[in-house]
């Protein structure tokens, strides 16, 4: 069945101008957020045409590995640095562009007429004789026979992985000493601790903000209801004045 | 291959958008409409919602080891899945791979674990 | 049902016994105690290296063709995969010494925490008095076991698997020298974005090559390729973006611009381990990958690359007169090497293929020596290596002036060094090979390249000591060991290079 279904068609030539679309826009896009979402959109288009071409393990590896966890990581890696953070526009080398673009386009332009001239008399022949006993188990007769050594190797860049990110991103605590159970109730039942638990946070009526302040008997806002990690608000005059309690048909 | 398979999937698709127009489209119909300012907020998870994130919008750098273990083990998962598929055709020494592969992938966890990894301060 | 392919548990036992020390080294980091974590870790990886060096050499005795390729055809052990396993071996062992000195500086060349911010209170309390990270010792065993992985792959995709396993420790134990720490971390991060970019270059050849010849083992790609059927456009297409990724490894010209960054921002020990063994393993890669994989393209690849192995050993040469920093100088003196070992390659046959396994020892062993010397040289802010800082050391420190001295004269390839008769080999299998062009680029190199060398020599003699002149600090026995494996090697190759030279002969040949 090497002949090519409608719905394949259909399907290429509405996604193909949306993968190109997406690269083109990844590369143009000035905000890195916008560059690594774009790059979703070519990665998603990838992954449909795997499953098209009658690869629907690789196509579901590509969404859920690349689209979901390499992507996931890409913006992380964006929210470290500081999504604003923007790269210098200053060349530090002359010309390193242009040159650049020209080289990029030049190589591109050679591989494509290469692979084209190169396969333009292959006849397809299809993914039926792999794929006799079903995609998956044909991938997996080939990965725990032949390759075996390949794919328990896997597991070493896994660790070294782990170990590098571990390395670089994690820094030991020092000096810390772990506070017991017994020693923290004694504190918080010391004389001016105020044992109960702290007031909730604000007036979700009129703003949905945990940082807003719940008032007090007296009308001040209460600082002891609000984290201490998050800003407190400025209130408006509207905010600020007393609500009327709402009773009966008033 | 076939593509008939994925028809459901693409009936699911169009259900579940038309579900979602269906629900915003009638909502001003049936639903009650009060005034409320609050309404009209963007909504940040309770946070207030800023222009400017605090501190830039910069996270600490210790997402990234949890981002980096949720990738070592997705991938371990990837391997796992046609393990599971063919585990009737490969018998005992695609068992004993496997139970390699994931020894030495819980290597990577125990270290991790052990340095303090995990813990979130 | 499915059935396993055999595996010969004898002849892949190395590398099973590298993997699992790596495996054990990370428990190890794990579950010992801070202070005795160094020197577990140095003795474990050393045994490990040691081990896997006694099942290498039990190997080589009864390797046939019937029992070289293993593993369902993905690994080939054959003599000359055991040579360079062998080679490897050694050069990491003597490399994985100077890892775990500790006399030069309280805890070693690596930084305890690297995700300690640079410059901070806390980074100055650390370089201060904190033990050195010992991750290294894992991630090394990890590197290592791709090497040997990598010269003895037998399809493309096992080698695609190796050389990520072999690179992805590098970047890391790059980011972390102790002192330096900017320069260091930029080399991490140059190293693998470019290395990462060059990885998928390879893979796309891959690619091209499996559309070609419908498998990546190196026996149907040899097959397919002698028979030539077909559009070979494709298949040489895929072997040039092969190239490019393996080129990138060995730093030849012009994909060698990540090397003199690295080798200078990378803690000593790590860039003494990558000149030698890095080199090694790239070029086992490379020429496994020509002389089976590509052989039965008739070498029609051979003017590119003879291009690219001329403009290498230039490139290195030139730019290496033009440093002023001894890391940089060594960084630029590798490039010209390689370039030196491609010729060897180009010159095909059995004499290209002992010279080339000849060439990586004499050079691993000479090269591993210079770097531990460099460690020596100090001052109050870590090694002192600009170049001016070394001048009058004569003076200061006659020993060591005097074997700087001497490995300088065998990277210039005097008689009676093993660099004299590293390139001699070479240079003699390009000549009978028939590519004498080379052979001329690379003597007019060599001659650019001595000039650099002289000058370290004449300031190190002839100057004066002045005040800024750093003092040399007293080896502890471990690098000592180390400078002294490499002095001798150096001296007793150039002097009686037979045994080696041998040995690599026998080893010189391939089971497809």
């Amino acid at each position: 069945m090497s002949a090519v279904q409608t719905g394949e068609i259909i399907t290429f030539f509405i996604l193909a101008p949306l993968a190109v679309i997406g690269a083109l826009g990844m590369v143009l896009a000035r905000n890195a957020v916008h560059s690594a979402l774009w790059l979703i959109l070519t990665m998603l288009s990838l992954g449909v045409f795997y499953i098209v071409q009658a690869g629907p393990f690789i196509g579901m590896v590509q969404i859920i590995v690349y689209t979901g966890a390499i992507m996931m990581l890409f913006l992380f890696v964006l929210m470290l640095v500081g999504r604003d953070a923007s790269d210098s526009v200053i060349e530090t080398l002359r010309g390193q562009k242009v040159v650049g673009t020209l080289l990029g386009v030049g190589l591109a332009g050679l591989m494509a007429t290469g692979i084209y001239q190169a396969t333009r008399d292959y006849t397809v022949v299809g993914l039926e004789a792999a794929n006799k006993d079903g995609n998956v188990q044909g991938l997996a007769k080939l990965i725990f026979t032949n390759y075996v050594f390949a794919f328990e190797v896997t597991s070493a860049l896994l660790i070294t992985a782990a170990v590098g990110a571990m390395i670089l991103a994690h820094q030991e605590k020092s000096g810390v000493k772990a506070v017991g159970q017994v020693a923290k109730m004694r504190e918080r039942f010391l004389p001016g601790n105020y044992p109960g638990p702290k007031p909730g946070p604000g007036v979700f009526a009129t703003s949905n903000s945990v940082a807003t302040p719940a008032k007090l008997p007296d009308g001040n806002p209460s600082q002891r209801s609000i984290s201490p990690i998050l800003p407190t608000r400025e209130l408006t005059a509207a905010e600020k004045a007393d609500k009327p309690t709402l009773t009966g048909g008033a | 291959m076939s593509l008939s398979a994925y028809v459901p999937i693409v009936g699911l698709f169009a259900l579940a958008g038309a579900f979602g127009l269906f629900s915003v489209a009638a909502a001003p119909f049936i639903g009650p409409r009060r005034f409320n300012r609050a309404k009209l907020d963007a909504y940040e998870c309770g946070i207030e919602p800023t222009p400017q994130p605090i501190g830039g919008g910069r996270f600490p750098v210790k997402f990234y080891l949890t981002a980096m273990l949720f990738i070592v083990f997705d991938i371990e998962i990837i391997f796992l899945y046609p393990w599971a598929v063919s585990f009737n055709m490969l018998g005992v020494f695609g068992f004993v791979e496997m139970v390699i592969f994931i020894i030495t992938v819980f290597i990577a966890y125990t270290y991790v674990w052990r340095r303090g990894g995990l813990d979130w301060d | 049902m499915v059935k396993l392919p055999p595996m010969d548990y004898a002849a892949i036992m190395p590398l099973l016994i590298l993997f699992g020390a790596a495996c054990l080294g990370v428990l190890i980091e794990a579950f010992v105690p801070r202070r005795a974590r160094n020197i577990t870790q140095l003795l474990f990886s050393l045994a490990a290296v040691i081990a896997a060096m006694v099942f290498v050499v039990k190997r080589a005795g009864n390797v046939t063709a019937a029992n070289a390729i293993t593993a369902g055809g993905a690994i080939t052990i054959d003599k000359a995969a055991l040579f360079l396993q062998g080679s490897l071996l050694v050069l990491a062992f003597v490399s994985l010494l100077i890892f775990g000195e500790r006399t030069l500086e309280q805890g070693g060349a690596f930084v305890a925490q690297a995700a300690v911010t640079v410059g901070s209170e806390k980074d100055k309390e650390q370089a201060a008095k904190s033990l050195g990270s010992t991750e290294v010792y894992p991630l090394a065993l990890f590197s290592l076991a791709g090497m040997l992985l990598f010269v003895a792959a037998n399809d493309l995709l096992t080698m695609f698997v190796a050389l990520e396993v072999f690179s992805l420790p590098l970047y890391l134990l790059c980011a972390l020298a102790r002192r330096k720490r900017l320069l260091s971390q930029e080399a991490a991060l140059k190293y693998f974005l470019l290395g990462a970019y060059a990885s998928a270059f390879f893979l796309f050849g891959v690619a091209l090559v499996y559309g070609y010849a419908k498998a990546v083992d190196f026996a149907s790609i040899h097959t397919a390729a002698a028979v030539g059927a077909g559009n070979i456009t494709l298949l040489i297409t895929g072997l040039g973006l092969l190239a490019i990724g393996l080129l990138f490894k060995v730093a030849a010209a012009p994909f060698h611009v990540w090397t003199p960054d690295v080798y200078q921002g990378a803690p000593t020990p790590v860039t003494a381990f990558m000149a030698a063994c890095t080199k090694a393993a790239a070029f086992g890669g490379l020429i496994r990958v020509l002389y089976v994989g590509f052989d039965g393209l008739g070498w029609q690849f051979t003017p590119v690359l003879g291009a690219i192995a001329a403009l290498t050993v230039m490139v290195g040469a030139v730019l290496a007169v033009t440093q002023t920093d001894l890391k940089r100088l060594l960084a630029y003196s590798s490039v010209a090497n390689a370039g030196y070992l491609l010729i060897g390659v180009l010159a095909g046959g059995q004499l290209g293929l002992q010279s080339v396994l000849f060439y990586l020892v004499a050079y691993g062993l000479t090269v591993i020596a210079a770097f531990a010397l460099i460690t020596l040289v100090r001052d109050a802010d870590g090694e002192a290596t600009h170049l001016s800082r070394w001048a009058g050391l004569g003076a200061r420190s006659p020993l060591f002036a005097g074997i700087f001295t001497f490995l300088l004269l065998a990277f210039a390839g005097i008689p009676l060094t093993s660099g004299f008769m590293a390139k001699l080999s070479v240079f003699g299998a390009a000549v009978d090979g028939g590519q004498t062009w080379l052979v001329i680029f690379g003597v007019i190199s060599s001659i650019i390249l001595a000039f650099p060398y002289l000058r370290v020599v004449v300031m190190m003699w002839l100057s004066e000591p002045g005040e800024s002149t750093p003092s040399v600090s007293l080896p502890g026995v471990l690098t000592s060991t180390a400078l002294g494996v490499g002095t001798i090697a150096t001296l007793v190759l150039g002097v009686a290079p037979g045994l080696l030279l041998d040995l690599a002969d026998k080893a010189a040949a391939f089971i497809r």
